[in-house]
């Protein structure tokens, strides 16, 4: 057997680091910091994470297939702005609209024309990023009540965000391990010319996860918006980036074909119980992104890929 | 042959159809250029006075300075997104004032530091076969967030004398900017072109597994090119500091985006091989005067974003079907 197999559980990636780096942080963050442990800053984590947690599952579509998508946060930050810029009736389905026609394009672009999935995806991420900033200039806006209710009520003592985050690991789970587009998307990921020849159409799978990814983040913004009360054209700048540090954190190969959906759960949790800790130990908050750089870097370092380069 | 070639050779002269074959086969950046003056020779005349088109120049000679390195990058089918945090840390070295050193000496550290990136990108990304994306990012994060927490959000101070007369200065009408943006750029081409590194260049950006089994050093080659991007990025902070005249915690925040669409439009492309130093130098120059264009009609920063991404995606997606039909 080899190490590579030691380290790693199947195609679901989850390995020692993924799986033990967030107990080892959970157990420190109880010796050092005696508040972490309380019911409010558990609350506080779960409600930090669930942006992210969603923009992570929808991030995880993409890698699954190999690909990578960095316009997720822009599009956080026009569903954020068109949340506060038209009529609440119909903010949320000409943001869902929206969203998938920005993944439907990144998927055009990378799987019909053959564009690589990062520089079509820096394209749209540009083109969209401008967007909301043209519509609206800063942060601002009234966000209508009901979505504001439904991202900071609670429901008893627990948080209503635990149940976003419980609905949207319970679709992905059923959508990635029961159901024929998942099978095809681990197909495509572990080697797309064997799909294909195996009679697998490449085209529509990878289509359906970038649109999946782009709808995720939508879902993402309108939760967000709800819970900061407010439009913010910047909202989901590190969006891009935090889901493919959490992703790579949970053990999905972004080469593709390996990961899973508690592997990106797990990741999610590392990177909230960082920013948790660092909040706790009173870290320079300026200090989150280079340590975020830093795991970044130690992640994909335990992913030996047998290319070199992009 | 198609139905096509057989109508196209029977009603087209030779000579017609090589010429043709020619130009469509020329970097968008030189149409772009090319529409773009006619543009504004409709519109807004007064851009193309020799005074702004040397001011553009200079505005262009940062960005055409790191595309250079960008561009080796994207030849080997790698990517370097570093640029960004590279310039942070250089401002930072040379007018925060925490650095009690003699200018040369600080521009010294500058490049020691910029080799010392680069080296770990290349550790990262050849030792380790970390994604070259993931690796940049991330070193674009990490170098951002050290610089934004030890400034505190401190005001910085002037830049070098020196830089400032690079940045700053002329020579007739000519900028120095821009004829170290030459120095840079002619050199470099010419090494590409005449060295056996460059044969390198071109084997692995053809096909890497090819070069790897025919003995080419594909790691060292991979190496050098990323301390070489990283240099480049350096020199373009440099000549950045001293064009701005001050430091900033903002500066250099887009250079990584636009040399990547310069490149992109100079017709360089992931995986062909080909692509030469002059086409991303014309894209550099293209996108400031585009960036000038668009301003001078009114439209704003976002509106600049959206153009930015619509002319990469454009320009990809025209390059990746462009690849598609010549593998037919």
């Amino acid at each position: 057997m080899t190490a590579h197999r030691v380290r790693r559980f199947g195609r679901s990636g989850l390995g020692f680091v993924s799986i033990g780096l967030p107990i080892v942080m959970f157990v420190l963050l109880s010796l050092t910091a005696p508040e972490f442990f309380s019911l409010e800053n558990i609350g506080n984590v779960n409600n930090q994470i669930t942006a992210l947690l969603i923009v992570a599952l929808g991030q995880l579509m993409v890698a699954l297939i190999g690909g990578i998508d960095i316009s997720v946060g822009s599009v956080v930050s026009l569903t954020s702005v068109l949340i506060v810029s038209l009529d609440p009736s119909l903010a949320a389905p000409a943001a869902l609209l929206l969203g998938a026609t920005i993944g439907v394009a990144n998927g055009l672009g990378v799987a019909f024309f053959g564009v690589h999935p990062l520089i079509m995806t820096l394209a749209s991420m540009t083109f969209v990023q401008g967007l909301a900033l043209l519509l609206l200039s800063g942060a601002g806006g009234t966000v209508p009540a009901p979505l504001i209710l439904m991202a900071k009520s609670s429901v008893g003592e627990v948080p209503v965000a635990f149940f976003w985050c419980v609905a949207v690991i319970v679709g992905a789970t059923i959508l990635l391990n029961h159901s024929r587009l998942g099978l095809r998307i681990f197909a495509i990921g572990g080697n797309a010319q064997s799909a294909e020849l195996s009679g697998i159409r490449v085209l529509t799978p990878r289509l359906a996860c970038y649109t999946l990814c782009s709808l995720a983040g939508v879902v993402a913004g309108i939760y967000l918006t709800g819970r900061i009360a407010s439009g913010d054209p910047t909202l989901g700048q590190p969006f891009g980036l935090d889901s493919v540090t959490a992703i790579a954190l949970g053990g999905v190969q972004l080469s593709g074909g390996v990961g899973s959906v508690l592997g990106a759960v797990l990741g999610t949790i590392t990177l909230g119980l960082i920013a948790n800790g660092m909040n706790l130990l009173g870290v320079s908050p300026f200090f989150h992104a280079a340590l975020t750089g830093v795991l970044l870097l130690g992640a994909i370092s335990l992913q030996r890929r047998k290319v070199i380069g992009i | 042959m198609s139905e096509t070639a057989l109508a196209d050779s029977a009603v087209r002269p030779g000579w017609a159809r090589s010429l043709g074959a020619r130009f469509s086969g020329l970097p968008v950046s030189y149409w772009g250029t090319a529409a773009l003056l006619i543009c504004a020779g409709i519109a807004r005349p007064n851009l193309l006075q020799p005074f702004l088109l040397f001011l553009i120049l200079r505005q262009a000679a940062p960005l055409g300075v790191a595309v250079i390195g960008q561009s080796l990058c994207i030849r080997l089918l790698s990517l370097d997104l570093s640029f960004g945090g590279v310039a942070l840390v250089v401002s930072y070295i040379l007018t925060s004032g925490y650095f009690p050193f003699p200018e040369p000496v600080l521009i010294v550290i500058c490049l020691v530091f910029g080799a010392a990136v680069g080296a770990t990108n290349a550790f990262f990304i050849t030792r380790l076969r970390a994604s070259s994306v993931i690796v940049t990012l991330a070193m674009v994060l990490i170098l951002g967030g050290v610089v934004t927490a030890f400034s505190q959000l401190r005001a910085p101070g002037d830049s070098p004398e020196m830089l400032r007369y690079i940045g700053q200065a002329r020579i007739g009408m000519i900028p120095v900017t821009v004829l170290v943006w030459l120095a840079a750029l002619i050199p470099m081409a010419l090494f590409l072109r005449l060295s056996v590194f460059g044969r390198y260049v071109d084997g692995i950006g053809a096909n890497p597994r090819a070069a790897w089994a025919s003995g080419i050093p594909y790691v060292r080659v991979i190496f050098t090119a990323h301390i070489l991007s990283s240099l480049f990025a350096v020199l373009s902070a440099f000549l950045l500091v001293g064009f701005v005249g001050f430091g900033s915690l903002s500066i250099g925040a887009d250079l990584a985006l636009n040399s990547l669409a310069a490149v992109i439009l100079g017709g360089v492309t992931f995986g062909s091989g080909k692509g030469g130093m002059l086409g991303p130098a014309v894209a550099a120059f293209m996108l400031m005067f585009c960036f000038n264009l668009l301003t001078s009609v009114g439209l704003g920063e976002p509106g600049k974003e959206m153009a930015q991404g619509a002319i990469i995606a454009l320009a990809a997606i025209g390059y990746a079907a462009r690849g598609a039909r010549r593998g037919l």
